[in-house]
């Protein structure tokens, strides 16, 4: 099993009386792909914006290859793809696509790789903010893509998507994944996720119920309820429901 | 393959995209032109009718300035762009990446704050230069009627009209990136503008530290800059207060912060401004760059009154609304702090108009002492000439020998020709093609 790339130790942030993540504890191993799974609510997007360092957290620690990790260390090995966000609205896919790659340090050789694997180039010509949620759903995944940070989180990378488009999205990150990149991403809609993930981590009103493979699930949740027995196509779902 | 562009010149040319994208922008460069138009045409007009065009008699001496006739006027329009246009260019270009989520992604790359708000402010500079272009059509134009342009006042107003825009700049960024929603910022920003005007108004019914105040606000200083003189002390507390705000809008960027510690940090950099500040108002060297030297006494009562050593300690008997102080202010102790090392001026007064202490026996007085045991002297008389005589007086010199460096003006009987169809027709329909233009090269 490898080290750890990033250790997320006991991690507690709270909005004022509204604890939104409790002593939240998990890691991420380099070059899996590792689901966030929980519902609305649950602490997904939080987590990931203190992974990113885009909120401030209350307590606990976050270690990267075993080392606290510093503002430098994140903005040179972490990229974060928030979800709901339209950046950059009057600018052109084109343009933003390569604004992405050379602002943040990325391969402008990538480019067009990821727009046909991401069936973007009919849209390149577009503005970010005429395109329709799905669309700049997979806009925003290909600017992710082509950052070249080694660890990418991703919230909800599958939201606004169809059916056919969500299959090729995962498909796409799974590849991407396996050049050697890092992804966490979160996702609320657990058949995408077990479709995708290596890994999984379900987080439920704040609190990490569970953490490991599907596997290792099935079989803890069969451990803490022995009247368990989860219909193969709704492993991932049964489990959650058995574990949160 | 990676760029060969840095992320900051990245992050300029974005800044500028955005901004080529920002009707706001398009507004302010469409008004601009016939804001400094109707200025323009109406100065340029009553300048020429003063000047003897029409068949009216000729006017003579200071109202000939250029400076005074044309340049102050013209550029007033301008001071109305920065204070009512500028702000929601540069809300929308700070506020727009919070807005879209767009900060997120940026921030994540290890480039200081200090360069991205730098990036920001390098673009709105650059907008507001060009948004200034009216400006300097009016400036060819008054040239091609043979008009006079004395470069180095016409310089000063520049740099006010700059440092008026900074000061925009600055504050309307701070004010995007701590509030929450562009249209409190733009509240914020305005709110603050109009607070400046409430100093001034109490400066000038109070008097006191308010009158001290009331010389740094954005319309004091840009109205010392159209006279031609600039003040060190006012440029450096532009530069620091412009220099503030952008600290304060770059310590609002830091997201991952938490709220309590940018806002200690903008407070400890507020006081050491303010310290900055306050130290700076003790600095007196300044230039009168007016081709009329409207801000100076004669060369030769200068040369006088440099050699006088002694301090120079006033007391005047006059209330803060009192025209007669207004006038002993702005034409003899504005200059007198310029070329005497000590001035200590003190004003006397139970009220601020000074109607109801008329009957006072003191009341009208200005006491004037030379050194610290000198024998004070009262004159109640308050133009330039009785002033220095007193003073001279005190200091046993002999008045200088009246010189001929009399400024005589430049006249000049000429309408403004084509300007209306510059500032009301070509201006507005280059804006229009240019936006056009843009908005179809950018997709």
């Amino acid at each position: 099993m490898p080290e750890p790339m990033v250790v997320v130790d006991r991690l507690t942030k709270a909005y004022g009386r509204l604890t939104a993540l409790a002593e939240v504890s998990l890691s991420i191993r380099a070059g899996e792909v590792l689901g966030l799974i929980g519902p609305n609510g649950a602490g997904k997007t939080t987590l990931f914006e203190c992974l990113a360092g885009v909120l401030p957290y209350d307590a606990g620690e976050i270690l990267l290859d075993g080392a606290p990790l510093t503002g430098e260390a994140r903005t040179s090995r972490i990229f974060y793809m928030p979800d709901g966000i339209a950046p950059w609205p009057s600018q052109t896919l084109k343009w933003t696509l390569d604004y992405a790659a050379g602002f943040f340090g990325g391969s402008a050789a990538a480019i067009p790789g990821i727009v046909r694997r991401l069936d973007l180039g009919p849209l390149l010509g577009s503005r970010i903010g005429t395109l329709s949620k799905g669309q700049r759903k997979r806009a925003l995944l290909a600017v992710g893509m082509l950052t070249p940070h080694p660890l990418l989180l991703c919230d909800e990378p599958f939201d606004g998507l169809d059916l056919r488009q969500t299959r090729e999205v995962g498909a796409a990150l799974r590849e991407h994944a396996a050049a050697g990149r890092t992804l966490f991403l979160s996702i609320h809609q657990i058949p995408d996720a077990a479709r995708v993930c290596d890994r999984f981590v379900l987080l439920s009103a704040g609190r990490v119920c569970a953490e490991g493979t599907l596997d290792e699930l099935i079989h803890r949740a069969r451990t803490l309820h022995p009247e368990h027995s989860a219909h193969p196509e709704h492993q991932l779902e049964d489990v959650f429901l058995a574990l949160t | 393959m990676r760029s060969r562009k840095g992320p900051f010149l990245w992050l300029v040319e974005k800044e500028w995209r955005e901004l080529l994208s920002s009707r706001a922008w398009w507004v302010l460069l469409a008004v601009s032109g016939p804001l400094v138009g109707v200025s323009f045409i109406s100065a340029v007009r009553t300048y020429a009718e003063l000047s003897g065009y029409g068949g009216g008699t000729e006017g003579v001496g200071e109202a000939f300035s250029p400076l005074v006739g044309v340049w102050a006027p013209t550029f007033s329009a301008c001071e109305l762009a920065a204070a009512f246009l500028l702000p929601f260019v540069a809300i929308r270009v700070v506020a727009g990446d919070r807005q879209s989520g767009a900060m997120k992604l940026e921030l994540q790359q290890p480039l200081s704050v200090l360069w991205r708000i730098g990036a920001k402010a390098l673009v709105l500079g650059a907008a507001w230069l060009v948004a200034s272009a009216p400006a300097a059509i009016a400036i060819l134009l008054w040239r091609s009627y043979g008009g006079a342009v004395y470069p180095p006042e016409l310089g000063a107003v520049l740099l006010g009209h700059m440092l008026n825009a900074g000061l925009t700049i600055a504050l309307a960024s701070a004010a995007a990136s701590v509030t929450d929603h562009p249209s409190t910022a733009a509240i914020v920003t305005l709110s603050v503008t109009v607070g400046t005007w409430i100093v001034n108004f109490i400066a000038a019914v109070q008097g006191g530290i308010w009158e001290r105040a009331a010389g740094y606000t954005p319309t004091a200083i840009v109205a010392q800059f159209q006279h031609g003189l600039v003040r060190l002390d006012v440029v450096l507390i532009s530069l620091a207060l412009i220099a503030l705000g952008l600290a304060i809008a770059a310590i609002g960027m830091h997201l991952g912060v938490p709220a309590r510690t940018r806002a200690a940090e903008s407070i400890v950099l507020g006081a050491l401004t303010a310290a900055v500040v306050f130290a700076c108002t003790f600095l007196t060297p300044s230039w009168d760059l007016s081709e009329n030297r409207m801000n100076s006494f004669r060369r030769s009562d200068e040369a006088v009154l440099r050699q006088i050593r002694q301090p120079l300690r006033i007391v005047a008997h006059l209330a803060a609304e009192d025209p007669r102080r207004v006038d002993l202010e702005q034409k003899v102790f504005s200059k007198l702090r310029r070329v005497m090392p000590r001035v200590d001026v003190r004003y006397v007064a139970a009220t601020s108009t000074g109607l109801f202490e008329q009957a006072s026996a003191h009341y009208g007085e200005v006491w004037y002492r030379l050194g610290e045991n000198g024998v004070p002297s009262m004159n109640r008389i308050t133009t330039v000439e009785s002033v220095l005589e007193t003073i001279y007086g005190l200091a046993g010199v002999e008045p200088p020998v009246e010189s001929g460096d009399i400024f005589r003006g430049h006249p000049l009987a000429v309408p403004p020709r084509r300007a209306a169809a510059v500032f009301y027709g070509i201006w507005p329909a280059v804006v229009v093609a240019g936006a056009v233009f843009i908005w179809r090269r950018q997709s």
